[in-house]
């Protein structure tokens, strides 16, 4: 089911059909999803349901062995890959551009201080001037809360501020959609709520989120398009409200577990 | 003590002058062939340099000298020759002749008719027997039939060690008189056949009451010349003039008497008197007189071959460990064979092939280069595996997150992998520079002067082994611990962004 949308029409990224198997066990098995510009939308679902390989298919770290993908005007046909090398590597790196990842571990560069890690897409990448690049970066540490703390390196951070600054390295290069992928996942519980105090920030000030979450609570406040994976399909998709009165069975009783270990 | 680390800008300094040094010696070009129609042809000359009272250094001055060395120079005044002298042990001194890295060889090369199949010889300059050597207390063997079976220590490609084969011996090799007479007194042989002067020579020197001339090698004269290439008719023909020149002069026959005390430059020379090329000097002052020359191999041998070879041999290493660690087989395979060879065959063996069997290719390398080539490709081997298990070692998340901001594969390596990497990797590749700065003194086997080579060439003339080694072994552990410093400093700087 391929609905064409033109961009501007509010459908900024777009997966039709993904599938992905690793070593023959089928992971994902024909995922669609639209994502609004300016929207949040909070992908949930079971451990091993696939969630995270849908972010990864959407830069991709992981390459899908069927489907498509749109973000903005760079779309990727993975069932008609081009047999030209130099094409396929032009139109990864085009839909790369698009989006700004955070990891579930940060990944932060250790060898660079904060401002460093901030500066160097937009320099080495992009090519901006690094008097440019140095102020927005700076701007964006003050989003997150870190203004003061530039000339550090990662590992004196606690895991709040690595994640903060991994959010902002990613909104550094100005993508057009965030893609999260667990970012609270590997915090200690009292260092989450810094954490999504930042993305439900992003969120108010319009930014295309798209997050591979367990946070059921913060999906309910936060999305504005909630979507259920389970066994490598979507089985439930909606409003916040979804959360609330699934119409499936295994939602629910996922959506039940959570809550409990909330 | 002296503090051992150096100032901050020598340091800084030191490395470029040293890389500058090596580019120098890289950079000689080989000495034109005597063949050319320059005025003044440079004619190289290969000797062992550690064959008293023949081919040695000068116990006060370190300077080249001995028979051999004063009568070439005699006849390259002659005719009109530069000389310049290359040093090596005697087993290397064909093959260097042979690869054209010098013109000729002076060095008591005895005439026999296997070589003359193969090269050309000037007239004799010296007329000899040779003599057979045991342990002072050795009453069993005096003369060849009495070698049938016994051990006897000569090298490799001397014609003394074909007369003690074919005498029946069993023979170990060693790289000259010395180090056979010192195995004949620790008992570890039991006889040595070398040329009469020469063990005179040694006996004189060393006062050693251990061993003994036991007999003689037969009754036959030997004759000993300047041996050459059998294409280069010219260079022999100007040799003979000129030593026909100097019999006629006398000057011959007074370089003779000098050494001597009597002519062997012609035959029935009568008994000849050999005062010992180095008597009376206290260890101590040998070891003093032994230190600057030493220093001077370092710096101009071990060190300036340990960058070159070091920087060299990272980036092959590099290129090894990427191509290792590439998707493309026509990458990994040839990474993987290299590595595997590098690894699987001893660096003497590298060298050997890099230095004697390239030139039967066509490719003929410097002494220096040829050593350099060598290291470099035996540190890159080991340096690859290193390299890559460091690059391995970096989490593949900093790969993916350089990859999420747009970088491309080389921009990740070199801005986000391999600076992790590097610090990984100090450790064990500086374990691997200090393997190479002791692997350096494999070198002089190339004609490379280094610093164990100038130990060699002095304790071949003083006998002083035990001092001498020690004192080659301070200096190598003061390199390694100079270098072991900057790991340390290296390590702190690498590691300042780590809680």
């Amino acid at each position: 089911m391929t609905q064409e949308t033109t961009p501007g029409s509010g459908s900024l990224v777009e997966v039709a059909g993904l599938e992905k198997s690793f070593g023959g066990q089928p992971v994902l098995r024909g995922v669609d999803l639209t994502v609004d510009r300016g929207t949040a939308t909070a992908l949930l679902g079971p451990s091993g349901s696939g969630k995270t390989t849908v972010l990864r298919s959407l830069n991709v770290l992981e390459t899908p062995d069927r489907g498509r993908v749109r973000i903005g005007e760079a779309a990727i046909d993975f069932s008609s890959l081009s047999p030209d090398k130099g094409e396929r590597r032009r139109a990864i790196r085009a839909l790369r551009a698009r989006s700004g990842m955070v990891f579930q571990a940060h990944n932060l560069f250790p060898h660079m201080t904060v401002l460093g890690n901030l500066v160097e897409g937009p320099i080495r990448v992009q090519g901006r001037p690094r008097d440019e690049a140095i102020a927005e970066a700076r701007a964006l540490l003050e989003q997150v809360g870190l203004s003061g703390r530039e000339d550090a390196y990662p590992a004196q951070l606690s895991g709040g501020q690595q994640q903060r600054v991994g959010i902002a390295r990613a909104l550094a290069l100005k993508p057009e959609v965030l893609l999260l992928d667990e970012p609270t996942s590997a915090l200690d519980p009292e260092l989450v709520g810094e954490v999504l105090a930042v993305i439900r920030d992003l969120a108010a000030q319009g930014w295309t989120l798209l997050i591979v979450t367990h946070e059921v609570r913060f999906a309910r406040d936060v999305a504005d398009q909630v979507l259920f994976l389970d066994g490598g399909v979507i089985v439930e998709r909606g409003g916040p409200e979804v959360l609330r009165d699934p119409r499936q069975e295994r939602t629910r009783r996922f959506l039940a577990r959570m809550l409990e270990a909330g | 003590m002296r503090r051992v680390g150096p100032s901050r800008t020598l340091r800084r300094v030191l490395p470029l002058l040293l890389l500058g040094v090596g580019v120098l010696l890289l950079g000689t070009p080989s000495a034109a062939s005597a063949a050319s129609a320059a005025p003044r042809p440079v004619v190289r000359v290969g000797t062992e340099g550690t064959y008293p009272p023949f081919s040695y250094a000068d116990p006060k001055t370190g300077d080249l000298t001995g028979f051999d060395i004063e009568v070439i120079r005699a006849v390259a005044q002659r005719a009109g020759w530069d000389l310049k002298f290359t040093k090596g042990a005697f087993d290397s001194l064909f093959p260097a002749l042979d690869a054209g890295r010098v013109d000729l060889l002076a060095d008591q090369i005895t005439i026999n008719p296997d070589r003359s199949a193969h090269y050309l010889f000037s007239t004799p300059y010296t007329y000899s027997h040779g003599v057979i050597v045991t342990a002072a207390d050795n009453h069993d063997i005096t003369t060849l039939a009495d070698l049938k079976g016994r051990t006897a220590a000569q090298s490799q490609t001397s014609n003394w060690t074909q007369v003690a084969k074919d005498a029946g011996a069993d023979v170990k090799y060693v790289d000259g008189l010395d180090q056979a007479a010192a195995l004949l007194a620790q008992g570890r042989v039991d006889a040595t056949v070398n040329d009469n002067i020469a063990v005179l020579d040694y006996l004189a020197t060393s006062g050693s009451k251990k061993i003994k001339i036991a007999g003689s090698a037969g009754n036959e004269v030997s004759k000993q010349a300047f041996a050459f290439r059998k294409s280069d008719t010219k260079l022999r023909d100007q040799a003979n003039q000129a030593l026909a020149a100097l019999t006629k002069d006398g000057t011959l026959a007074r370089i003779s008497q000098k050494y001597f005390r009597a002519d062997v430059t012609v035959p029935n020379s009568g008994k000849v008197e050999v005062k010992g090329s180095d008597t009376g000097r206290s260890t101590w002052q040998v070891v003093k007189d032994t230190a600057w020359p030493m220093l001077r191999g370092t710096l101009k041998g071990t060190i300036p071959l340990t960058i070159v070879s070091f920087i060299c041999g990272l980036v092959i290493a590099l290129a090894a460990a990427l191509a290792r660690l590439s998707s493309y087989r026509m990458l990994d395979v040839p990474a993987r064979i290299y590595i595997s060879i590098i690894r699987g065959t001893p660096l003497l063996v590298q060298l050997f092939i890099v230095f004697f069997g390239l030139p039967e290719i066509g490719i003929d390398l410097p002494s220096f280069v040829a050593a350099c080539l060598a290291l470099s490709l035996n540190v890159g081997g080991y340096a690859a595996e290193i390299i890559r298990a460091s690059i391995l070692a970096v989490p593949r998340g900093q790969f993916e997150a350089a990859t999420t901001i747009g970088m491309d594969y080389w921009q990740s390596m070199r801005r986000i992998v391999l600076p992790q990497a590097s610090r990984i990797a100090v450790p064990p590749l500086s374990n691997t520079l200090l393997s190479l700065v002791k692997d350096t003194s494999l070198a002089s086997v190339v004609l490379v002067t280094e610093l164990l080579r100038e130990a060699q060439v002095s304790a071949s003339v003083s006998t002083r082994f035990m001092a001498l080694y020690c004192l080659a072994a301070l200096y190598y552990w003061v390199i390694c611990y100079i270098i072991s410093l900057g790991q340390s400093a290296l390590e702190r700087r690498l590691g300042r962004h780590a809680a």
